[in-house]
């Protein structure tokens, strides 16, 4: 049975197609997961082994790039961000800035402004992989350079010194080689993982590399770590089989909310405003 | 309570703060974010601390509220009447904190101790028709849009003289002609009706205009026909659909079509080149968009001439050259890498001819079922569905005052919000592939007027605006007919499949809205009855009219609603008579010095600058272009990706243009062009056969003998077209290219853009471009253009005005069928285009490391500087050189060495004067 994966979908995501082929290609079973199935419940994060927040401009960059679906992570859906903290999770470029803005790599770092002011487009950019992180995404990779597109405009990756200690929330997992940073991220730091090694921030795009090996690397690793069972996925398991009781629900942190305007784009707009609006549902 | 949260850095220096400065010409310019946001009840210092924290969770950030502003502020927000994109991010970040709030703004604020501040924000970055800029912080009752409803004006035209009429026409930014004003006083009486009113005076005043109705190319006989009869002549089996929907239509491989579109926003981008750089990619994704029955993106152009930046534009008040020029990145690269969509091409020009008004062109090209490729019928009964954004005030007037000249001003300006328009994009492929879609158009130039309109002709349509979602609180019926308000689709869909649509839509987070029905009574009806609900108008029978149409703004047969347009007669152009300049016959070591100008020219050198802010990679299907290299990335001569999952068959892109060849003699620049952009795509590897082409005419209306010259264009073009058997499948004109200034009429030069499209069953077999082998031959190809004439040598020479080639065509086609036939002795080739040879060898160079030891007969001006736009720089076997056919005119240019120089009689040509004159002239010219 193949490993599954999580894709989620926001709106604003645009580089979901290439990411789950790349997942396809490198053994796993991916699937969109949309946003509004989500909040209405059809669908949930953490049914899967592994967790994807791909690339693109969810929400716009409204508030900051991947402020509100952070947010989201941490609030609302909260429960089930934290039920996928126990399995292999991975963002990238925009995932990444969701994810660590979501926490999921402690407090103290950002994504910031690329140094140059503006988007950086280069479709090669070398990566090296750090010798001393033995985070699962990373396996049989260490010291390996590694050649994916960088394009991003907030890949900055910034850090407050007093983070880094020994018990530090995440560790480098990429580092671009010298005089190639495209961003200006402190450390020349090109990707980091979690402390636990089961979640992987990267700003650039494997899932884009022309070099077929290369672009499913990590995907394969994440993919290998749950079939040969060495990912944390007993939550996972035990999730599964508490779905496949007939009538479970999830467990709500605090009262459920009526869903409107803000994320359904045709709840009602005080009166003043005319017909803006009808009502909306989802039909499942 | 509405508080304001200003989101600052606490470092001293941030990149992007850093990079205002430096474009504002203020170096203590302070800039940051404030957040106005309007809650239902007083905030705790609980819930006050938790919007702070949420807003200033980045390192290096802190988050104030309500704090004073600091002395020299400057803010600029959206107007209170207009909602402002980030509103609903706004309120979904407060609904996640556990607040309830009711509407948000983001302002943008400067600061600076300069006096110029104010001057320098209001001329680069504010848009009078949807923002206000205030000295202090701006003090609302309430952030959310209030106001009324305006009632329609009537007005009875059988009681108006002539004068009165004509008055009429051009009141309140109409471009109504006194002959389209009595049409309409026609329709008045045809119809029997007391009067008509202000709806009906701006909905036929969109419709008749140039931009929608091809008015000019029609008066000069029909040009389009022709085009259109001269590709159909072609027979050309791999034509889908060409000059009916949205885009042309290309068959492809594994049951898939690639469609091809591009267009221009001129008028926009001369007065805000920043909404009209962006509105303008976005229209024509949103062209793919709705092709057939929804076509998805896969690769994206952009093209830009403005004047030269060391003019001023002759318009004052109007942004100069380096302003439209920064504008347009900002804004391309806002809205191609939001969408998602790879950067094919791009480029940036600077042309005296441009300075009045740019040229704006921007094209894409996407993929779709052959089984869903034609354009979709309506049927009565079916559904009209909006989706997407909100109906604003802006982009009034846009399609007939483009067309109309000068006479453009900001509220005519369209304003972008790609995130919408990303929402629907994967939405619309799901509509299609679930059969919920009978058709679908974009809602683009003249608004719902423009869409509305077409999809519902012959069969009939009608619509309550009232049911149309508004960024305003109210809106007269006619500017909700007719605003250009982006990021919206219209939708024809059964009524059956409404629910399936539905819930697709919601699945998406996509507005829509049902206004209105699809009717079979041939009549065109647009009315506002803000008590008929959505509801209601579902549950109607399929035919069923409203018995209560409330206040109805026009009920009219689309067959009242043409305008017959009188043709006229046209001439032959007169003929050109230059004198034929000569290259000259300078001393070999000034070939170096001039090598560095040629090489710093903006038709020539890099502009990194601006191409690496455009998302080349995304969707991870490009595997040619726009650059390559290893060492140094240099323009590629085509572009070309995979496509379809899993199959090697490749999609190809080129273009041709160059407004100083036009300028000279528009009918040889366009053979020449024709043939280059043909030979182009032939040397990368495409069969003649499968290659299309796209079209975008860009002519004056003011010049002598325009007309002439447009017609001799046109009839080129045909004429190729039939010759060569390449089809032109899709493409636009836009007339009014002469503009009234302070200095005078400034007219643009007689040209069309020419956009190629080609396909290959393996991208695999497609011709590279960087040098591979030393001691490998270097042989120009192709029939010689050895005139001065339209090169960027003899222009920085001061010769550039001579006599422009003629190619005899039974040349080109020897030299097509020996190209074809000789692909296989090529190692790698590029094609030659502004700098000629001498632009190739640099960037040759550049990209690989390699050199050149150039031959004796190769380095001499015009073996350099002569720009044979037919040709290519091709690699072979020295081994090869005697099967070269004659049909290809070969000529050595010289060998592949690894040395990195290129030598010419004894000194190295590639002088880091050179490098860093290509390199780095670009973004010094805009500095």
């Amino acid at each position: 049975m193949k490993p599954t994966v999580n894709v989620l979908y926001l709106p604003g995501t645009n580089c979901h197609a290439e990411t789950i082929r790349a997942f396809a290609r490198a053994g796993a079973r991916p699937q969109l997961v949309f946003l509004a199935d989500i909040i209405s419940g059809a669908a949930r994060l953490d049914d899967a082994d592994i967790l994807c927040i791909p690339g693109g401009f969810s929400f716009g960059d409204h508030l900051g790039a991947g402020a509100v679906a952070a947010l989201m992570l941490r609030t609302r859906l909260a429960e089930q961000f934290q039920a996928c903290t126990d399995r292999p999770m991975i963002g990238i470029c925009n995932g990444f800035q969701i994810i660590l803005r979501a926490g999921r790599f402690g407090p103290g770092a950002s994504l910031k402004v690329n140094d140059s002011g503006t988007f950086e487009n280069r479709p090669i950019q070398r990566h090296v992989v750090s010798h001393d992180n033995t985070s699962l995404w990373l396996d049989g990779l260490a010291g390996a350079t590694l050649t994916f597109p960088c394009a991003h405009g907030e890949g900055r990756f910034v850090y407050e010194p007093q983070t880094v200690t020994k018990s530090a929330n995440w560790k480098t997992a990429l580092r671009y080689p010298t005089n190639e940073n495209p961003d200006g991220s402190d450390a020349d730091i090109g990707g980091i993982t979690s402390a636990d090694g089961l979640a992987f921030g990267l700003m650039n795009h494997p899932e884009r590399s022309t070099e077929p090996q290369t672009q499913i690397a990590f995907f394969e690793n994440g993919v290998k770590a749950v079939s040969n069972g060495r990912s944390r996925i007993v939550g996972s398991l035990l999730g599964q089989a508490l779905r496949s009781q007939p009538g479970r629900r999830t467990a709500r942190v605090g009262p459920a909310r009526r869903s409107r305007l803000s994320l359904d784009p045709d709840a009602p707009m005080p009166s003043d405003a005319g017909p803006m609006h009808r009502s909306s549902s989802v039909t499942r | 309570m509405i508080h304001r949260f200003s989101v600052k850095s606490t470092r001293s220096s941030e990149p992007d703060i850093e990079r205002r400065r430096r474009a504002f010409g203020l170096p203590d310019l302070q800039f940051w974010f404030d957040y106005y946001i309007e809650f239902d009840d007083a905030l705790s210092a609980n819930d006050a601390a938790l919007v702070c924290g949420t807003l200033g969770d980045q390192v290096g950030t802190r988050v104030a509220m309500d704090e004073p502003f600091p002395l020299g502020t400057i803010t600029v927000l959206h107007r209170r009447g207009v909602v402002d994109n980030e509103n609903t991010s706004i309120l979904s970040m407060c609904e996640l904190l556990g607040l309830r709030a009711v509407a948000g703004k983001v302002a943008r604020c400067y600061q600076s101790s300069s006096p110029r501040l104010r001057e320098v924000v209001k001329s680069m970055t504010f848009n009078d028709t949807i923002e206000e800029i205030h000295g202090n912080p701006p003090r609302f009752d309430t952030l959310v849009p209030a106001g009324a409803y305006l009632p329609a004006e009537t007005y009875n035209l059988r009681a108006l003289d002539k004068d009165s009429l004509a008055q009429l026409g051009r009141a309140g930014g109409r471009n109504l002609s006194l002959q389209q004003m009595l049409r309409i006083r026609y329709v008045q009486e045809s119809l029997d009706l007391p009067s008509v009113t202000d709806v009906l005076l701006e909905a036929l005043d969109a419709r008749w205009s140039d931009h929608c109705a091809h008015t000019t190319w029609k008066s000069l006989g029909r040009l389009l026909d022709r085009l259109v009869a001269a590709s159909r002549d072609t027979a050309n089996p791999n034509i889908v659909s060409m000059f009916h929907d949205n885009a042309g239509v290309w068959n492809f491989y594994d049951g898939y079509a690639l469609a091809i579109k591009a267009e221009t926003h001129n008028g926009p981008s001369a007065i805000s080149a920043y909404f009209g750089q962006l509105t303008k990619l976005g229209g024509v994704l949103r062209d793919i968009l709705g092709t057939g029955l929804g076509a998805d993106p896969i690769g994206c152009f952009e093209y830009t001439a403005t004047g030269p930046t060391d003019a001023e534009p002759p318009i004052a008040g109007r942004p100069g050259p380096r302003q439209i020029a920064h504008d347009t990145i900002q804004a391309i690269k806002e809205y191609g890498n939001t969408f998602g969509v790879p950067m094919m091409w791009s480029r940036m020009a600077f042309h005296p001819g441009y300075r009045a008004k740019p040229f704006a062109l921007g094209g894409s090209i996407g993929i779709l079922p052959l089984s869903a490729a034609q354009r979709g019928r309506p049927e009565p009964g079916d559904l009209v569905v909006l989706i997407g954004g909100l109906t604003g005030n802006e982009g009034m007037h846009g399609a007939s005052a483009s067309s109309a000249g000068s006479e453009m001003d900001v509220a005519a300006v369209q304003i972008g919000a790609p995130l919408e328009q990303v929402k629907f994009r994967k939405a619309l492929i799901e509509l299609r592939d679930e059969n919920c879609l009978r058709a679908l158009t974009d809602v683009g130039g003249a608004g719902l007027n423009s869409a509305v309109g077409e999809i519902g002709e012959p069969s009939g349509i009608w619509i309550n605006t009232a049911l149309v979602p508004l960024k305003t609180s109210a809106l007269p019926m006619w500017r909700i007919l007719l605003s250009e308000s982006q990021e919206r689709m219209l939708l024809a869909i059964p009524p059956q499949a409404y629910r399936s649509a539905q819930r697709i839509l919601d699945r998406h987070l996509v507005r829509s809205t049902v206004i209105g029905r699809f009717t079979n009574t041939g009549c065109y009806c647009v009315f506002h009855n803000s008590h008929l609900d959505e509801q209601t108008v579902i549950a109607l029978a399929a035919g069923e009219v409203p018995t209560d149409r409330g206040e109805l703004g026009f009920d009219v047969p689309y067959k009242l609603c043409d305008l017959p347009v009188d043709a006229r007669q046209v001439g032959a152009p007169p003929e050109v008579r230059r004198g034929r300049t000569q290259w000259p016959d300078w001393a070999p070591d000034q070939l170096a010095s001039l090598l560095a100008r040629v090489a710093a020219d903006p038709d020539v050198a890099s502009q990194h600058y601006a191409d690496a802010q455009y998302d080349t990679t995304v969707q991870g299907n490009t595997v040619h272009g726009p650059r390559y290299g290893t060492l140094t990335s240099v323009p590629s001569s085509y572009w070309a990706c995979t496509p379809v999952d899993g199959s090697p068959a490749a999609a190809v892109f080129s273009t041709a243009f160059n407004p100083w060849l036009f300028g000279l003699h528009p009918v040889r620049a366009l053979r020449q062009l024709f043939l280059s952009l043909l030979f182009s795509l032939v040397l990368a590897g495409v069969e003649p056969n499968d290659i299309c082409m796209c079209d975008n005419f860009y002519t004056p209306h003011l010049t002598e003998h325009w007309a002439e010259w447009l017609v001799a264009m046109v009839e080129e073009l045909a004429s190729l077209v039939r010759r060569f058997g390449v089809p032109v499948i899709s493409g636009k004109d836009s007339s009014a290219g002469s503009t009234r200034t302070d200095e005078g009429v400034v007219s643009v030069p007689p040209a069309v853009f020419l956009s190629g499209l080609g396909k290959i069953p393996n991208y695999k077999n497609l011709l590279g471009e960087a040098w591979t082998d030393e001691g490998s031959l270097l042989v120009r190809i192709g029939p010689p253009t050895p005139s001065p004439a339209g090169t960027v040598a003899a222009r920085l020479l001061g010769i550039g005005d001579g006599t422009v080639d003629e190619v005899p065509l039974d040349q080109a086609e020897q030299f097509l069928a020996a190209l074809r036939d000789s692909r296989s002795l090529f190692r790698t080739g590029t094609r030659l285009g502004p700098g000629g040879v001498a632009a190739q060898l640099v960037t040759g160079g550049l990209a690989t490391g390699m050199g050149v030891q150039l031959d004796a007969t190769a380095t001499g001006f015009e073996a350099l500087f002569a720009e044979h736009r037919l040709g290519a720089l091709v690699e072979i076997d020295p081994a090869d050189l005697v099967t070269l056919p004659a049909d290809l005119h070969p000529v050595v240019v010289g060998r592949l060495t690894t040395d990195g120089r290129i030598t010419a009689n004894g000194g190295d040509l590639l002088t880091p004067e050179v490098r860093r004159a290509w390199t780095s002239a670009f973004s010094e010219l805009l500095a």
